[in-house]
């Protein structure tokens, strides 16, 4: 077997700040990325969709490098860049041809140091958010399914059930005093990681990383919300009416065990012997054989990239002529196989072959665009982050080799219950109320 | 445009001299079947890329039926004389590999990678899927219960509607014309029209399989040499179609999207083939208008004014024509603002010439973009893939980023007064009539549809 090693140099700064540097010369080409520890998750309260309205502040304009300049200059080195918020960090990369790197990480380190911005920019940025909620969710066939929509439904604690993009009330009434906390709690480099990756010399980036971001202050340690849910009992259920679209849709969330437990490892392959392509269980079963579905999807959205409560969510899009009631219990068939007999010995060991290809995947990646080793650098920053390891870039597969059925079919009796999951029931306003759920 | 002075960055690190793009060498080679075959090694992971293309998509038989050769491509997975659809799939995970099938106006394909070590496995049953794929009559059923309602999913889509409106308004009578087939069209297909396609077009002589990745060029020939070597078939019929006339005077299309809390604007012209010899210069043209984020339309109507997330302009190619269009999704009570200002847009780039500052900013944007194809597996396939699609000449990668830099300010002006005239630009809007339709009237003459695409009085 082939095993793909990745090089990588890791050290934290004075002033906390991790750096990691992963060279590799294939093309002229780096990458660079800052991650915060910070996302939506924990953005404070009566401020919901502060965290990514806050990511777009981030290309306002910094202390040396005013509103458009930043975008200016990556574009006019000839790179990309964007940033995005999730869970439990916001990133900011760009891929730009190597003779760049020292632009970038001047521009990163700026806007580290001094972000300076104005309510005409506020103004701005939040018209310009509206709009992408409203292009995303508001104004599209299933928007927002079920990512925003689950939340409230499957979780008791704010942190982990208000609305991620935010209330436009919650965005109206965000103003500059927000912003400038936000920054000064969450955005300081003992609560940050830069990473570099491809083409450059572990001493070049090391020594570029000190050289800008070395004088950078460190903050006062981040104080975060708990995150934590109390124990779920029962099955949750709620419902949310489908302005567009014309087919009944649904999402069954089950509880995931925590990071790196013996668990977690299994569960990620009975996810894919669910979920994996045309080949998982639950599309063979309601979209290939019963016939009962249009399309089915889902699974582990970000496996390495979650901090805190989440879920294994399947979606399922069915055929009205089938209740909803009926589309489940086809589902739960399913789910009740894997309770009782686990999976086989043949099929673990495919789902093994299938995720050492889909993990380089991943690694090379780009799940933006042209944005090479996207995956990589997720991947670097959250274990670097959450667990103050890069290096389990180049060891994780080992604890996924190394499930037995037995422990998937554990697994699947542990958290495949219903008191442990919640629906959400997408109905068709055209369909009229057929059903309760 | 700015409202406000723009200022400078102060203290901004110099660019580092720039390192050479080097492209893989590709290797050629052909079987005496008649199928074309392009290798290019990159070892950054240990696995591989590939595309068997057939150049035929849907304009190729649209007489026949709209989409059907994107429904032919889409049932080819589902079964071969030797391995029903669950035998394929599981067959392909127990691989680690992906695949996909689809078509387009001008191509049908099959994508897939997986792993270096079962490269021969992979290339076995993607033979087969070109050569034995048996339509079984139950998948054909259902994946064509499928195509409907993602057709009927499409009529809530503002994009989607946006788009098939303007190909219409822009390519007539013409295959292109068509981006969808309808309900009746989708539950008119047969199974034996499928395999007519399949038949005519799923041949070696009208084929090209490229791969990119982890193994070794004389190696895989050889491979490929056992898989592929007894595959036959002639080239079908080449066909062509009269061009279209590039639509004079601006009119103005709204498809009514009752209650729609959002505007998407779409306009466009006619433009060029890939292979054009204005391409790379009105490519930079649209770069500097609205095909990047630092573009003047961007910086106009997003970080200025906040009209709208996701304003873009681009220079779409097909095989045989090419369009130019501009697109954003605006809050409902800027329309005309946003109509506006696009045109203006257009209007200055026709009517000054641009700096030579920003014109080199451009530049340097395209030509590093471009270098960011060579990183991974992927993206190396696409860039082989758009230069045989398009036919274009074998050093165009190499050459490339030479001929942006060679773009002069007079190029630019010249493109944007030859093919971006506003007055002649087809505008397309899907939202809420009753929001919308005052400001529709100011940029032409209104012609109003349904979301099925029947005129409305």
């Amino acid at each position: 077997m082939n095993r793909l090693q990745v090089a990588i140099e890791h050290k934290k700064l004075a002033n906390g700040l991790h750096v990691v540097v992963a060279p590799d010369s294939t093309a002229p080409v780096v990458t660079v990325g800052v991650y915060y520890k910070i996302g939506f998750r924990l953005e404070p309260q009566g401020r919901s969709g502060f965290a990514h309205l806050f990511e777009h502040m981030m290309f306002q304009g910094s202390a040396n490098a005013p509103k458009m300049q930043h975008i200016k200059l990556i574009n006019s080195s000839g790179g990309v860049l964007n940033g995005s918020t999730s869970y439990d960090v916001t990133n900011y990369y760009e891929a730009v041809p190597s003779n760049a790197l020292e632009r970038v990480l001047w521009l990163e380190a700026d806007r580290m140091r001094a972000l300076k911005v104005d309510d005409e920019n506020l103004k701005n940025q939040r018209d310009v958010v509206k709009e992408e909620v409203r292009v995303n969710v508001m104004n599209e066939p299933y928007g927002g399914f079920p990512w925003l929509d689950m939340p409230p439904i499957a979780f008791r604690n704010w942190a982990n059930a208000h609305n991620f993009y935010g209330d436009f009330a919650d965005l109206d009434a965000a103003h500059l005093g927000d912003v400038q906390a936000f920054f000064k709690s969450y955005y300081v480099p003992n609560n940050a990681v830069l990473l570099i990756l491809g083409d450059v010399k572990p001493g070049e980036g090391m020594g570029l990383a000190e050289k800008h971001f070395g004088g950078i202050p460190a903050g006062a340690p981040p104080v975060f919300a708990d995150p934590s849910e109390p124990v779920q009992n029962e099955e949750r259920r709620g419902r949310v009416v489908e302005k567009f679209g014309t087919l009944p849709a649904m999402a069954i969330g089950y509880l995931l065990p925590q990071r790196h437990t013996a668990d977690w490892y299994a569960m990620a392959l009975l996810d894919q012997a669910l979920h994996g392509g045309r080949a998982g269980r639950i599309y063979r079963e309601l979209v290939l054989e019963k016939q009962i579905a249009v399309e089915v999807d889902g699974g582990i959205d970000d496996l390495f990239g979650y901090n805190g409560p989440t879920q294994m969510t399947t979606r399922i899009m069915h055929k009205p002529e089938y209740s909803s009631e009926a589309t489940l219990s086809v589902f739960d068939e399913v789910i009740q196989q894997v309770r009782e007999k686990g999976i086989s010995a043949g099929e673990l060991q495919q789902l093994k072959v299938k995720w050492r290809s889909d993990y380089y995947a991943t690694l090379e990646g780009s799940r933006v665009g042209y944005m090479p080793k996207y995956g990589l650098m997720h991947l670097l920053a959250c274990f670097t982050l959450f667990d103050n390891e890069p290096q389990l870039v180049n060891t994780i597969l080992d604890g996924f080799f190394a499930v037995t059925p037995e422990q998937v079919h554990s697994v699947a009796g542990k958290y495949l219950r219903k008191e442990k999951r919640a629906i959400v029931f997408r109905v068709p306003a055209s369909a009229g109320v057929k059903e309760a759920a | 445009m700015a409202s406000r002075p723009v200022e400078v960055a102060v203290g901004v690190p110099p660019l580092a001299p720039e390192r050479d793009v080097i492209w893989p060498k590709r290797t050629k080679a052909q079987l005496s079947n008649g199928l074309q075959v392009i290798l290019a090694e990159s070892h950054s992971i240990p696995k591989f890329h590939g595309e068997l293309l057939f150049r035929s998509g849907n304009a190729a038989v649209a007489d026949r039926a709209p989409g059907l050769a994107e429904m032919t491509a889409t049932v080819v997975r589902t079964g071969t004389q030797n391995r029903a659809s669950r035998q394929i799939e599981e067959d392909l995970r127990s691989i680690g590999a992906d695949l996909s099938s689809q078509a387009g106006s001008d191509i049908s394909a099959i994508s897939f990678s997986g792993l270096s070590e079962f490269a021969e496995p992979l290339l076995e049953l993607v033979q087969e899927l070109a050569r034995e794929a048996s339509f079984p009559e139950a998948e054909f059923e259902r994946e064509r219960r499928q195509k409907l309602e993602e057709v009927k999913l499409h009529r809530t889509q503002p994009s989607f509607l946006a788009n098939e409106r303007l190909r219409k308004v822009l390519f007539g009578a013409h295959p292109y014309a068509h981006i969808a087939p309808n309900e009746a069209q989708v539950a008119a297909y047969r199974r034996e029209d499928l395999q007519s396609v399949y038949r005519e077009y799923y041949t070696p002589q009208n084929a090209l399989l490229l791969l990119v990745g982890d193994f070794e060029p004389q190696e895989m020939l050889k491979t490929i040499g056992k898989a592929f070597g007894a595959w036959s078939g002639k080239k079908p019929e080449a066909k062509a179609f009269p061009s279209p006339a590039n639509p004079r005077g601006r009119r103005v299309y709204l498809v009514h999207m009752p209650g729609a809390v959002q505007t998407q604007i779409l306009a466009g012209c006619h433009a060029i083939p890939r292979k054009h010899p204005d391409w790379i210069k009105l490519g930079l043209t649209n770069c500097l208008y609205g095909g990047a984020f630092n573009s003047r339309l961007v910086m106009n109507i997003r970080e200025d004014k906040g009209y709208t997330y996701s304003p873009r302009s681009s220079v779409n190619a097909l095989r045989q024509h090419g369009y130019f269009s501009v697109s954003a999704a605006v809050r409902n009570d800027v329309v005309a603002a946003s109509l506006t200002e696009m045109f203006y847009e257009l209007d200055k780039l026709r009517s000054l010439s641009v700096p030579s500052s920003e014109l080199a900013d451009a530049q340097n944007y395209l030509s590093g973009v471009f270098s960011l194809g060579l990183a991974t597996q992927d993206a190396l396939l696409t860039q082989f893939s758009t230069v045989a699609q398009h036919e274009l000449p074998d050093d165009y990668l190499e050459t490339y980023r030479a001929r942006v830099r060679a773009v002069a300010s007079e190029d630019v002006l010249e493109m944007a007064r030859k093919y971006l005239d506003s007055g002649n630009m087809q505008v397309v809007l899907a939202g809420d009539r009753a929001q919308i339709e005052s400001q529709a009237a100011l940029f032409g003459d209104l012609e109003i549809f349904d979301s099925q695409g029947n005129a409305l009085a």
